[in-house]
């Protein structure tokens, strides 16, 4: 290992001279290398800062570096430099090396005692692969929870990957570089390559370095290095963002004068100040420059700086720490302030030039915002994993922004309503809908001292605001995000939020939230602290990472399965379903095109069997079953088949609660119909079992929402209870493939899905669906008639909640249910149609219009 | 006199053979006899191109998530 650390040294000229070469020759190099490594120990002129470079443009961290162009196109070059950076020079391919190209790892010797160690990292994307059967396995996965990410974790073998982001919440909570090298290499059966090791250290050494710091509503960037701050401003990008309110005009005269002073000064002036001229003059002269003339140490000059600033323009002023005041120049902190609109953009650069900005608050010596008078309640208790989350987020007595992904059902609510109690400032929270909304206030309630009246809610229907200085708001980001005109209360209370600091937000399922509509709310309400919490931190978009520069970096990743062996969670069963097509469903199948076939897979009515053989076992087994359908019409005919009660987006308020209360509470009803409005947000502890008959395409996300519906069964505690999650998936179609990459996250999340292929003793099932050809045919029929409209997926973000969108809904999907009647040529007589709207309407009806009296007296003759 | 042709029976899903029958409409004289619709009679000769084509066509119901660009 001691060696090791020299080899980095020795490689460099090899690789950096590699560099410049085509790739031919870059081969015929590698070949030379191979055969007389000694050779390139003579030439040992390269800097560090080549090895950076080099490690820029290696694989794992060109993403970041846009600015440099070989980055992408050179990726498999890179791969190589950096591999000839890993291989030792004693290293000898042999006959297969060749098969495996850049993965041949054979040159990391195995540790003789490598049996009891339990992971081994990828030199070349940073990967941890990890033993979950090992008996140092539970303290392994605590260390790499905090220096990597979670990427999959099934059964035997973990995933995780050191990202640069994991690296810095690493050392956000104290751990040193030095720590971590040393315990990866305790933990790995193989020593830790040398590129892992610079890489570890190149991410951690310039943590920290700069924050970002709030201060009466306007944004600093901090620093207690001078020359760090000088070098951010000579940055292309940050540069020209330094914001100067009221002297704009004034200082960009400014700017252009004391270039062109500096290049006099540099002229004239020794050289010591010769590099900082240099630096300057390309796009931007730092003011102070100039001024400096005959200080050439950088401190002294920094402290002139600042000096000069303060008399120059008062915003711009140093902040100085006021216990250090005495000390020496490094101590004190300066900064400059940029705008509000422009944070986003300097963080992302910050992030690019490899000095990432730290975002903590410092709630305990913040003066200047009230206190809030908020505590847990005594009865109240955190579960290990919830304390765990919070501890990542509070390490080091100040609050770190971030975000915490729980499971659905595993308490994300009362993580924040801890994190708000720790900082105990004025908080906000933004909820989905406004179902949410009142659920946070009630959970507020529950498990904190705060008072009714310094909760205030802010959406459509209510706008009012806390009295005294302190408070907490919750509300919904549609309302805080608007654009358009408000109305004038709404304004009002709109100004009272932008117009003043708030300690904390939450940021509630930070998964849904398009990116432009977060920019605006981040942008729009300062606060000091933010928490994003979400149960499925995936997007099929691959937005996801811009919540890295928005919020924070993940903080903490529960593990389902562990979770779920706790109790925290149910525990769940997952199946796949296959139901084979019938020949003839199938042939119309591969005639039509694709958003017709969409409407005969999901109609198959080996499925809708499927289905029903399902529903009825379960039935019968005690369980409260949801059936999840995207596709409105199917849900429709399914429910109607069926005879069970549905809710899709245009039933009314009134219907909806109705069937949901009876579902919790009706013996009589245990099924349910739901379309994409229940994913989320609608709360059903009684539900034990799911069936899933279609589906967003491949949406992972609303697979592990919609699992998230039965996680947080009541009865999951009991002996031996298990949760069921079926999907059925019509054979050979294009639905297997969906089905495949939906279930891809709840797989990483260590959930094994079961192939049914058969179900035993569906054809005996009395009543059996479509077991005739006959019935068949004319369902067949049926759904080929239907518009292309029908199989559409329902309109409309599956975040919408069930208040306030029925409207928008109903005109959207009126347009497809007035097709419907088309084909029926008794329905264009008008007297079947009543009959059938009576019909349709059967059971949703009998559940809502009677009055109790009636639902007293007539259903219990009814029962008898 | 009796004419014969030589074959090859094909049993298979319904599925399968609605994707059999498929090809044959595009490619011709590959099915011989549609038996029933789990059987089928094809020509031999034809035998390793109809399972080439199959798997092409079955491979697109097949999720890999190595085929997804992996975002670092």
């Amino acid at each position: 290992m001691e060696s090791e650390p020299i080899d980095v040294s020795e490689q460099q000229p090899e690789a950096s001279s590699g560099e410049k070469k085509e790739s031919p020759k870059e081969k015929e190099e590698d070949d030379k290398y191979f055969s007389s490594g000694g050779e390139s120990t003579d030439d040992t002129a390269a800097s560090d800062y080549e090895v950076l470079d080099r490690l820029h443009a290696s694989p794992r961290t060109s993403g970041r570096r846009s600015t440099k162009q070989e980055a992408r196109e050179k990726a498999e070059e890179a791969e190589k430099r950096a591999l000839a950076m890993d291989r030792p020079s004693d290293f000898v391919p042999d006959s297969v090396s060749r098969i495996f190209g850049a993965s041949d790892f054979s040159y990391l010797n195995l540790k003789p005692d490598n049996a009891s160690r339990p992971l081994w990292i990828n030199p070349l994307d940073g990967r941890i692969y990890l033993e979950s059967f090992s008996p140092l396995f539970e303290q392994a996965q605590d260390f790499l929870i905090t220096i990597a990410e979670p990427v999959s974790r099934p059964s035997f073998i973990h995933e995780y990957r050191i990202t640069t982001h994991s690296l810095y919440a690493a050392v956000s909570v104290g751990l040193e570089t030095d720590d971590i090298i040393s315990v990866l290499n305790r933990l790995s059966k193989v020593p830790v390559a040398p590129s892992v090791v610079e890489f570890i250290k190149q991410a951690t050494h310039s943590y920290g370095k700069v924050k970002l710091v709030l201060k009466h509503n306007r944004f600093f960037v901090e620093s207690s290095q001078a020359d760090i701050l000088r070098m951010l401003l000579h940055d292309e990008v940050i540069g020209k963002l330094r914001f100067r309110p009221g002297k704009n005009g004034n200082n960009n005269e400014n700017t252009k004068n004391s270039s062109s002073n500096n290049n006099n000064n540099s002229t004239k002036d020794s050289n010591d100040n010769l590099a900082i001229a240099e630096a300057a003059v390309p796009s931007y002269a730092f003011g102070k420059n100039t001024v400096d003339k005959n200080n050439n140490k950088k401190e002294e000059s920094a402290k002139d700086n600042e000096e000069e600033e303060d008399v120059e323009d008062i915003y711009e002023s140093v902040i100085g720490d006021e216990g250090d005041e005495a000390e020496d120049d490094i101590d004190k902190v300066h900064s400059f302030e940029i705008a509000t609109e422009s944070v986003e953009i300097v963080k992302k650069r910050c992030q690019e030039i490899d000095y990432p900005m730290l975002e903590e608050y410092d709630f305990r010596n913040d003066v200047r915002n009230a206190n809030l008078e908020i505590d847990l309640k005594p009865s109240t208790q955190i579960r290990p994993y919830q304390e765990k989350s919070l501890s990542k987020m509070f390490g080091n007595g100040r609050a770190r922004s971030g975000i915490i992904v729980l499971p659905c059902g595993a308490g994300k609510t009362l993580v924040g309503i801890t994190a708000a109690c720790t900082i105990r400032k004025s908080a906000i929270v933004l909820c989905t809908s406004s179902v949410s909304v009142m659920q946070w206030r009630q959970q507020f309630l529950q498990w904190c001292t705060i008072q009714p009246n310094q909760i205030a809610v802010f959406t459509s229907e209510n706008k009012e605001m806390f009295s005294g200085d302190s408070g907490l708001v919750i509300s919904t980001y549609s309302m805080v995000a608007n654009t358009r005109n408000r109305s004038h209360d709404s304004q009002k209370v709109m100004d009272f939020i932008t117009s003043r600091e708030w300690g904390f937000i939450i940021l509630d399922e930070v998964h849904v939230v398009p990116a432009a509509m977060f920019r605006r709310v981040v942008t729009t309400i300062a606060a000091h602290a933010k928490l994003g919490l979400t149960a499925t931190l995936v997007r099929e978009d691959e937005k996801i990472s811009d919540l890295n520069f928005l919020i924070g970096p993940k903080l903490y990743e529960a593990n389902w399965m562990e979770l779920s062996q706790k109790g925290h969670i149910a525990n769940v069963q997952c199946a796949e379903v296959w139901c084979p097509m019938p020949a003839e469903f199938y042939q119309e199948y591969l005639r039509e095109n694709a958003r017709k076939r969409m409407l005969l897979y999901i109609m198959n009515p080996t499925k809708f069997q499927a289905c029903q053989f399902l529903i009825h076992y379960h039935e019968n087994r005690g369980d409260k079953i949801i059936v999840f359908s995207d596709n409105v019409y199917a849900l429709e005919q399914y429910a109607l088949k069926l005879g069970k009660p549905f809710i899709y987006g245009s039933t009314p308020q009134q219907e909806r609660m109705n069937i949901l209360q009876n579902f919790q509470y009706n013996e009589q009803v245990n099924t349910i119909f739901l379309s994409k409005v229940g994913d989320t947000s609608i709360d059903l502890p009684e539900a034990t079992c799911l069936i899933q008959i279609s589906s967003h395409y491949g949406s992972r996300r609303q697979e592990a929402q919609r699992l998230g519906r039965i996680l947080r069964a009541k009865r999951r505690n009991d002996e031996g209870f298990n949760a069921f999650f079926y999907s059925l998936v019509s054979k050979d179609t294009q639905e297997m493939y969906y089905s495949t990459k939906r279930q891809a996250f709840l797989v990483d999340q260590g959930y094994a899905f079961k192939i049914i292929t058969h179900l035993n003793g569906m054809e005996n099932l009395p009543n059996l669906a479509y077991s005739t050809p006959k019935e068949r045919r004319e369902l067949l029929q049926e759904v080929l008639l239907k518009n292309e409209e029908a199989a559409g997926v329902e309109l409309g973000e599956d975040s919408e909640n069930l208040i306030g969108h029925g409207v928008s809904k109903r005109i959207k999907t009126s347009s497809s249910r007035a097709v419907k009647n088309q084909s029926s040529l008794s329905g264009l007589a008008g007297g079947e149609d009543m009959a059938y709207v009576e019909y349709s309407r059967n059971q949703n009806k009998e559940l809502a219009s009677h009055h109790p009296f009636f639902q007293k007296n007539y259903y219990r003759k009814k029962m008898r | 006199m009796a004419r014969a042709i030589k074959g090859s029976l094909v049993q298979c899903d319904p599925s399968i053979k609605a994707l059999i029958v498929n090809i044959d409409a595009e490619y011709k004289d590959i099915v011989i006899e549609e038996l029933d619709d789990t059987h089928l009679l094809v020509d031999p000769a034809k035998i390793p191109f109809i399972k080439r084509e199959l798997n092409i066509l079955l491979s697109k119901n097949m999720y890999n998530p190595d085929d997804e660009v992996q975002v670092s």
